[in-house]
């Protein structure tokens, strides 16, 4: 079964063309590049995936199940875990906290167990070994705020994580980030697709996106218009008009 | 201990027990609530009511009230708190002064007038006094600290404070915004309530103005005084601000404005209030505590 | 008699426009509920009365209640709001409510808690056509409001600062990159609504010849409600709820005469609008 199925999806907002139509899947233990301008949607699709806010139109099948119209919350639930392009961690919590939120994903829907203390050694242990697994240890416990970026965005995998999501929405995981870190952050989404998970990836880095992944999907002004391995769509001239602009009509 | 200090006492304490309410709506779950009196008269007028009209004793008439406190709490709830933070804030104005206009327009209860004739409860055949009322309340007060330790280490705990940090973002990690938002309102409703009930007993009769937007803006400065989302600040916050007007027949008048310039002050100035992490009290404590540790303040 | 109500109810909107379009612009630049705002609109009156009984000129009462209006909105801005902005979100609202708490306390220690007589008059006398009348001071804030609000589309659509200040609302952030003096624009943004808010405070002072300490208690939440209904941080729409709920308020009691307190009107049409466009009339997401 696809893992993820999405199709025809559109979205508008107050007459701009957010997505238009887009259909595209992913697979586990898979890597799939979004790519396209500024402005294209990749970050709406997310968003729309991820269920911050409904399509206008189209279908999204996650395991075969509609996903559409349901909340974020129990989109996580399911098994999709996301990021965000510019980071969200619970600032005046510390790095082992964050994680355990998204640990707790299992336990809040009961109310009865939620009152339950919240760090018994289970939790703590599987909390700190994906602390561990993300590289965060000496962090773990940092105050998220004081983090420097870069961990702040392993911070953002380690909570996606503690969700046991079998889709990762990555949305530009190197952003802001130096060679070096971008390339142990890399690795680390190596291991996780190695792992099993099914991953969409956003990125603007065009090596790290012709690296990682097997397949590739460019968007752009809301519409996909290629999709192939890294080879082909390197040298799709549809895409290389949308990235440089087009030429003609600004002669 | 004289009659007035007991009255004083009773008073703080029932204050305390609201403003502690405020808290876990406001500090907890971080969401902005600026007609929180409004469920203090509920409260209260519930009481009023089932003892009055009813019959009811005060051992029955007050659970009751914090009953009907919660339930109202969920019913205007779940409708505002889908909405924004800023909506929000205009929202629980809104719902303050409808009920307030309630209690005053509409003829069963009372109307400007209020109620009257509520006793204190009856205890061994004899009413209580004061004094045995106020070791009664407190130990509601302490029953209800209990209660948020057991929350503070709780998921619920945990859920709360990650909506009130960012709340998309606790969206995003499985927490159900919507559902946490409801319960720490109703939550908070429902000790408003227990609250007023008490305040009803006490003070023998109600009346409209005892629970509009000014008391509204009273607790909110206590909890904003003694520190929001700490545990103890809100009681620090109703100890202070309850004996201020006490001590000094001057700040008694212009106790409203007292309490406007200490709202302002203290964001501009001490945001995280008394016992918050980063005030002048807590940091110079923690200072002076670890020159007495290490014999020399550390660099 | 329909023409007569359709002015009586658009001088109502145009001085809730301009009471809301102060709070709708200091929301759109700084997502800040400026609920102080209306103690802001009650001292404009105050200082337009204090000028009017020492100089007993309509037109300098006027320019002085707005330019007291704005120093205080510029002071309020300057050092209550700016410094607190990157603490948590309640925090500004927190100190907004304080402050508007201790202006109305403070005007009422300071100038009495009676109502104050404000028989501010132009000679103008009354426009009157057949059974059309428009009495002076409604004239006067049609007039005045018409001039306010086109200065403001001028300034807005015309000048440097104008564009400055509506690309802020935009985008913060973007508009900073490009070089945007953000703290001049977040000056501007307190200055012009300040101004705005102090023309309502001494047009309702004459209109209604009273000024009193609380009178900012119901253009503060009357205005939240219409800044909402018109989408928090729109102007087109601010001005546009601001005469919806001025006709509504007209029409329903005035024409109607549905037994409904008037000042619920505005929450009412709120309400309902948010049920449907849950971003308001003209707000975005």
């Amino acid at each position: 079964m696809t893992l993820l199925q999405v199709t025809a999806l559109s979205k508008d907002f107050a007459g701009l063309h957010a997505l238009e139509g887009v259909s595209f899947s992913a697979e586990p233990g898979k890597i799939l590049g979004i790519i396209g301008p500024n402005g294209a949607g990749k970050t709406t699709l997310f968003n729309v995936i991820s269920g911050i806010y409904p399509p206008t139109a189209g279908q999204i099948l996650f395991q075969g199940k509609n996903i559409l119209r349901m909340k974020p919350h129990r989109i996580s639930h399911l098994g999709i875990g996301r990021t965000f392009q510019i980071v969200r961690p619970l600032n005046n919590l510390d790095v082992e906290t964050n994680v355990l939120v998204a640990y707790g994903h299992r336990i809040y829907p009961s109310l009865l167990k939620s009152l339950r203390a919240c760090r018994p050694p289970e939790a703590l242990q599987e909390v700190r070994s994906l602390v561990e697994r993300t590289g965060l240890k000496a962090y773990s416990k940092t105050l998220a705020r004081n983090l420097p970026l870069g961990f702040k965005k392993r911070l953002e995998i380690a909570r996606a994580l503690a969700l046991e999501p079998k889709l990762l929405l990555l949305d530009e995981p190197s952003g802001g980030l130096r060679f070096e870190e971008s390339f142990q952050l890399m690795e680390l989404i190596r291991v996780l697709r190695d792992q099993g998970i099914g991953i969409l990836l956003i990125e603007h880095n065009m090596q790290v996106v012709m690296d990682l992944c097997e397949r590739i999907v460019v968007l752009d002004h809301g519409s996909k218009i290629a999709e192939g391995a890294p080879r082909e769509i390197r040298s799709n001239p549809r895409v290389i008009e949308a990235y440089l602009g087009r030429e003609a009509e600004h002669a | 201990m004289s009659g007035y200090v007991v009255t004083i006492l009773i008073t703080i304490t029932i204050y305390a027990m609201l403003a502690h309410s405020l808290n876990i709506i406001t500090g907890h779950a971080g969401q902005i609530s600026l007609g929180h009196a409004a469920f203090f008269g509920i409260g209260a007028y519930t009481a009023a009511l089932f003892y009055t009209k009813a019959g009811l004793p005060f051992w029955l008439d007050v659970p009751l009230a914090a009953l009907v406190a919660g339930v109202v709490g969920a019913v205007l709830g779940i409708p505002c708190l889908r909405v924004r933070d800023d909506f929000l804030a205009i929202t629980t104005m809104g719902i303050g002064f409808v009920v307030e206009a309630v209690f005053l327009y509409i003829p069963f209860f009372g109307g400007a007038m209020g109620i009257g004739g509520i006793d204190l409860p009856m205890w061994g055949g004899r009413e209580m006094t004061k004094s045995a009322y106020l070791v009664l309340i407190l130990i509601v007060l302490a029953a209800l600290y209990v209660l948020d330790y057991i929350l503070g280490r709780s998921w619920i705990g945990l859920a709360w404070s990650s909506i009130r940090e960012d709340e998309q973002a606790a969206s995003a990690l499985g927490v159900d915004i919507v559902r946490f938002k409801v319960m720490a309102f109703v939550l908070g409703s429902a000790l408003a309530g227990l609250a007023g009930a008490f305040y009803a007993h006490f003070l023998t009769f109600i009346m409209p103005y005892n629970f509009g937007f000014g008391q509204s803006i009273m607790v909110l400065c206590m909890v904003v005084f003694g520190g929001i989302g700490t545990r103890w600040g809100p009681l620090v916050g109703a100890v202070l601000l309850g004996l201020l007007p006490e001590i000094s027949r001057p700040i008694m008048e212009y106790r409203t404005l007292v309490y406007g310039l200490l709202l302002v002050g203290m964001m501009r100035f001490q945001p995280s209030g008394l016992l918050g992490a980063d005030s002048i009290l807590v940091v110079s404590f923690s200072r002076g505590l670890k020159r007495l540790r290490g014999g020399e303040a550390k660099p | 008699m329909i023409w007569q109500q359709l002015a009586n109810g658009i001088a109502v909107g145009s001085v809730y426009a301009l009471i809301s379009l102060g709070l709708t612009m200091v929301y759109g630049i700084l997502r800040i509920l400026h609920v102080a705002h209306a103690g802001i609109y009650t001292l404009g009156a105050y200082v337009g009365l204090l000028s009017f009984r020492l100089v007993d000129n309509f037109w300098l009462s006027l320019v002085a209640g707005m330019v007291g209006a704005a120093v205080a909105g510029y002071l309020v801005e300057r050092f209550l709001y700016t410094p607190i902005l990157h603490l948590t979100r309640i925090a500004p609202l927190i100190a907004s409510i304080g402050l508007f708490t201790a202006m109305e306390e403070a005007f009422r220690i300071v100038a009495g808690p009676h109502t104050l007589v404000y028989n501010a008059r132009v000679g103008l006398g009354d426009l009157s056509i057949g059974s059309f009348r428009l009495t002076e001071t409604q004239v006067l804030i049609l007039l005045v409001s018409f001039l306010i609000l086109l200065f403001l589309w001028l300034f807005l659509t015309r000048s440097k600062m104008g564009l400055a200040m509506r690309a802020c609302a935009l985008d913060l952030e973007t508009a900073s990159s490009f070089g945007v003096n953000v703290s001049a624009v977040i000056a501007m943004n307190f200055i012009i609504g300040s101004l705005m808010a102090g023309a309502a405070g001494v047009l309702i002072g004459v209109y209604d010849n009273q000024v009193w300490p609380t009178m900012g208690s119901i253009p503060a939440y009357k205005a939240l409600a219409i800044v909402v209904l018109g989408g928090l941080g729109s102007i087109p729409g601010t001005v546009l709820a601001s005469i919806v709920v001025g006709l509504s308020e007209t029409f329903f009691i005035g024409v109607l005469s549905v037994p409904f307190p008037r000042d619920a009107v505005a929450f009412m049409a709120m309400i309902l609008v948010l049920m449907f466009r849950p971003y308001g009339l003209l707000g975005k997401a």
